[in-house]
């Protein structure tokens, strides 16, 4: 039994909520100042560094990953081709901000189009490919990426092997106090020590905007799916996941709603490859082989299939653990052997298939349970009386 | 015309290792209406297992090869055990994350084991031309390749059609709750097509590295995979003549489409994927394939 | 009691949450042909799916004294029960002759290939098109090849689940009178689940008649067939 019970609807239910709000905003501020390049742990003399721009790299894929929530976990299609999407969408604003000098953001305008349209064009036969073919289909579609950047005929926009070089920052405009807030947050006793030491170097400062943007955009993106999620189209698309045949009996338009639902994922997967190469500063094709868009599957089925907080998980999982399991060289009872090699997919595959057999719902699921041990949040109570006192 | 033959003989040899796999994919697609995204994965280990035990074993090749295609087997059997029997069969969702994790989690274990060098492998077929016909040589690469698949294809047919667990085998394929009603234990039947699709796997890998073009490491079958994948669905995932078929034709694009649109070597993946997509568009059963009827 | 082969008490069965039965006793004899009636969705199915194993249920259920409530579908098999489930029961992909021969599965014995002859010359239809798909056969002839493939496991006790279900009248006066010459000749013991009443009472020894999972009312065959009330409320005469 929870030992509180929140209403919707009161006045409690409303604090606890923008509590939650305002707790997530401070941590992501927070974590700005705090894990700006120092930001580590260390266990057995192994150095985990949490380091922002690994923060910003996972905030890229939780939004590949919410776009793989709209078409899997939303209308129950697999598409293990997001990798496509998130390699064209960095290819492009990289080579927009690279060869014809535009911001970041403005590739948006072109980026959002463009994955949104190749999504459709996907979506089409996706109709008519049900299921397992739609994961095979997509799948060779992700593997097919790396090969159409070295093609000669793109090779003058994409740069071949090479990869391509983006040197453009996202500078903080000049009444943005970061350092003052640095300098603020340093002075805060007990705590302060952990805000890094004297003046933010500009590397600093823009690492700490470009993620504060790109929080920004992410939360965007995920009010955005959450809002069409509950609207009356998405109420719809879960329908289609439920029972195609049944949903179809209800005058629905099936195709309409799944070649859309493909079509945002793919918008989104986009959008997190702007954010990646945004914060890397290079698009190179290794990056984007079929193992990325097995990542984010992977993402989305431990985050927890069908919830959008799954994606955020999701993002940071495939984000660090690759990068912690190769930094680990010394592990007690453990040969070097195996902390030398390719540990970290090791631990994501066993961790996926213990995942799907333990918590299918993913961690997201887990913490749901915990949480409702401790909170229990009621409908608000239908008031019948006065609905009818209204009417007179 | 001599170069266009060449290009053939190549075709066929490639395609008949993504017809080994494919032939791999479709035992347990029969079975089980499941792709095991896993089966590259499954067949560059048991490549690996070969040629430990040809290598640092010391055992003649083909035994290392029947060895090594047993060992695979008895893996197989022991994943769909644990792995892959306790979640219901008709809800493929988990099956298809589960098979992604062993991708993941194989792939992992062979380049920790065995690093990402590539290695060698030992001659399995005797080197050299076998005959020169109009200018283009057939080498007994070739020559061997095809008679590998046929006699992998014969093996098949004469143990899905001869024995009574080949019997149970389609039974089970045809309708699982009829299966359970004659007295066939469904579980053991799909680890029997699991195992028979491992060792075919394993044997597909050692052929394929066993070019003296090619050698063994541990992504050799990342992209693999695909190329079987679209042999497999464009015979139809059900048929294993399909299968073979489907190999020997995704080969011949490879090899004769492709340099002669003039088009790069990178797109050979692309014309693979663009052949599945094809298919899948306009007879999503293959041209093998028994079609399938949606019910509510 | 010795001569009841099949002895069931108190069978509760469903699917997932829903409880369908609620509880039934009944039992077939050695030798009978005995046939439950019941509306669509009184839970006749459900009853022979619970007996053969095909779902999970509680209760007693005994074969020749020895109880089999614990066993899974292909284990009755092996203890004697043959099953053809509603809506025929081939293997459509199969030829006629493997659908035969796997009904045989659980047997090890020589005389598998005498057997599968017999059928033939039975039902020559069945011959002639022996290495045809069982799926090309018509509904009346896969209903056959589903009761032979069933007897190739040479039950002691066969369950049938509406044979008549889709079939044209004058095939299913042909099928139950097949199924009567079986019950002489072989002596097999038959459970029927039937909505065709007076067919099924035709040839059967004694019914029951369920309704809403529960039993309603049992006896002789001839006496539930002039029954005024069970004819009227569940005969549809």
């Amino acid at each position: 039994m929870a030992s509180v019970q929140l209403t919707k609807g009161t006045r409690a239910y409303t604090i606890y909520k923008w509590a939650g709000v305002l707790a997530l905003v401070l941590l992501v501020f927070v974590a700005a100042f705090a894990f700006n390049d120092t930001g580590k742990i260390s266990v057995f003399d192994n150095d985990y560094k949490i380091g922002l721009t690994r923060i910003t790299k996972a905030i890229s894929f939780m939004v590949a990953i919410l776009g793989l929530q709209v078409v899997a976990g939303f209308t129950g299609q697999l598409s293990l081709g997001q990798g496509f999407f998130f390699g064209t969408g960095a290819y492009l604003s990289a080579w927009l901000v690279a060869d014809h000098s535009w911001p970041w953001f403005l590739t948006l305008v072109v980026v959002v189009p463009a994955c949104f349209l190749l999504g459709l064009l996907f979506g089409v036969p996706a109709l008519k490919i049900k299921g397992l073919y739609l994961a095979l289909v997509t799948l060779g579609l992700a593997a097919v990426f790396p090969s159409l950047i070295l093609l000669d005929v793109l090779e003058p926009y994409t740069a071949g092997a090479a990869g391509k070089i983006v040197d453009s920052d996202l500078i903080a405009p000049e009444w943005m106090p970061l350092d003052g807030i640095a300098t603020g947050l340093q002075k805060i006793p007990l705590i302060g020590q952990y805000f890094g030491d004297g003046d933010l170097s500009s590397k600093q400062e823009q690492r700490i905007w470009t993620f504060f943007l790109m929080a920004v955009l992410a939360a965007v993106c995920f009010k955005m799916v959450s809002n069409l999620i509950s609207s009356r189209p998405g109420r719809a698309i879960r329908a289609v996941r439920d029972n195609e045949t049944s949903a179809a009996v209800n005058g629905m338009s099936l195709s309409y709603h799944k070649t859309m639902s493909f079509g945002v994922a793919s918008a989104l997967g986009g959008v997190g490859g702007m954010i990646y190469v945004a914060e890397l500063g290079i698009a190179s094709q290794g990056d984007f082989t079929q193992l990325l868009s097995i990542l984010f599957i992977v993402g989305l089925v431990v985050g927890g299939v069908g919830t959008l907080s799954g994606a955020v998980i999701g993002g940071l999982v495939i984000a660090f653990i690759p990068e912690w399991a190769s930094s680990t060289q010394n592990m007690p009872g453990v040969p070097d052997r195996w902390l030398q090699g390719p540990t970290g997919g090791l631990i994501l595959g066993v961790g996926l298939i213990v995942l799907t057999f333990v918590l299918p719902g993913g961690i997201i699921s887990g913490v749901r349970k915990l949480r409702a041990k401790i909170v229990q949040v009621l409908p608000a109570p239908i008031r019948v009386g006065e609905s009818i006192a209204a009417k007179e | 015309m001599d170069l266009f033959l060449q290009r053939i003989f190549d075709g066929l040899s490639n395609g008949a290792t993504y017809a080994l796999i494919a032939m791999a994919l479709v035992m347990i697609f029969k079975a089980t209406t499941l792709i095991n995204f896993a089966q590259g994965e499954f067949a560059m280990f048991g490549g690996f297992i070969v040629l430990v035990l040809a290598t640092e074993q010391g055992l003649p090749m083909w035994i290392a090869v029947i060895v090594g295609m047993l060992i695979s087997a008895v893996l197989a059997a022991g994943i769909e055990r644990t792995l892959i029997r306790p979640f219901d069969p008709a809800d493929h969702l988990p099956l298809v994350i589960i098979t992604l994790g062993l991708f993941l989690a194989i792939n992992a274990i062979a380049g920790i084991v065995w690093r990402f060098d590539p290695r060698a492998f030992p001659e399995l077929f005797p080197s050299g031309k076998a005959m020169s016909i109009a200018g283009a040589t057939l080498s007994w690469y070739t020559v061997f390749t095809m008679i590998t698949i046929l006699v992998v294809a014969g093996g098949l047919t004469l143990l899905l059609n001869k024995t009574k667990v080949g019997l149970a085998f389609r039974a089970v394929s045809s309708n699982l709750e009829s299966s359970e009603l004659v007295g066939i234990k469904v579980g053991p039947t799909l680890q029997f097509g699991w195992a028979i699709a491992a060792a075919v796997g394993t044997l597909g890998v050692s052929v394929f590295v066993a070019s003296p073009f090619r050698q063994l490491e541990p992504q050799v079958m990342v992209t693999g995979l695909i190329f079987a994948v679209s042999a497999a669905a464009l015979g139809g995932l059900d048929s294993l003549g399909g299968a073979i078929l489907g190999g020997l034709a995704i080969g011949l694009v490879q090899s004769i489409a492709v340099p002669y649109l003039g088009v790069p070597t990178e797109l050979s993946l692309l014309a693979a994927v663009v052949v599945l997509l094809l298919v899948l568009l306009f007879k999503p059963s293959g041209l093998f394939g028994t079609p399938q009827v949606e019910r509510v | 009691m010795t001569d009841r082969l099949l002895d069931v008490k108190n069978l509760h069965a469903g699917y997932g949450p829903i409880a369908v039965l609620h509880g039934l006793d009944f039992h077939v004899s050695e030798g009978e042909i005995v046939v439950i009636l019941g509306a669509n969705g009184a839970g006749k199915t459900t009853t022979l799916r619970a007996v053969s194993g095909m779902i999970d249920r509680t209760g007693s259920i005994e074969l020749a004294g020895k109880s089999i409530a614990s066993a899974k579908a292909p284990d009755l098999v092996r203890a004697g029960v043959a099953h053809v489930p509603q809506g025929r029961g081939t293997l459509p992909e199969l030829s006629v002759e493997d659908n035969l021969r796997v009904g045989a599965y659980i047997r090890n014995d020589n005389e598998i290939d005498a057997d599968i002859e017999q059928w033939f010359q039975a039902y020559p239809v069945l011959g002639e098109r022996k290495n045809q798909r069982a799926g090309s056969l018509s509904g009346g002839e896969q209903q056959m090849l589903a009761v032979a493939r069933a007897l190739m496991s040479r039950p002691t006790l066969l369950l049938l689940d509406e044979p008549s279900l889709g079939l044209a009248p004058i095939i299913v006066a042909d099928l139950f009178e097949r199924f009567a010459e079986i019950n002489k000749e072989l002596g097999t013991t038959m459970l029927v689940v039937e909505q065709n009443a007076q067919l099924a009472l035709g040839i059967a020894d004694r019914g029951y008649v369920i309704e809403s999972g529960e039993m309603f009312a049992e006896g002789p065959a001839g006496e539930l067939i002039n029954d005024d009330a069970i004819r009227r409320a569940y005969l549809g005469v």
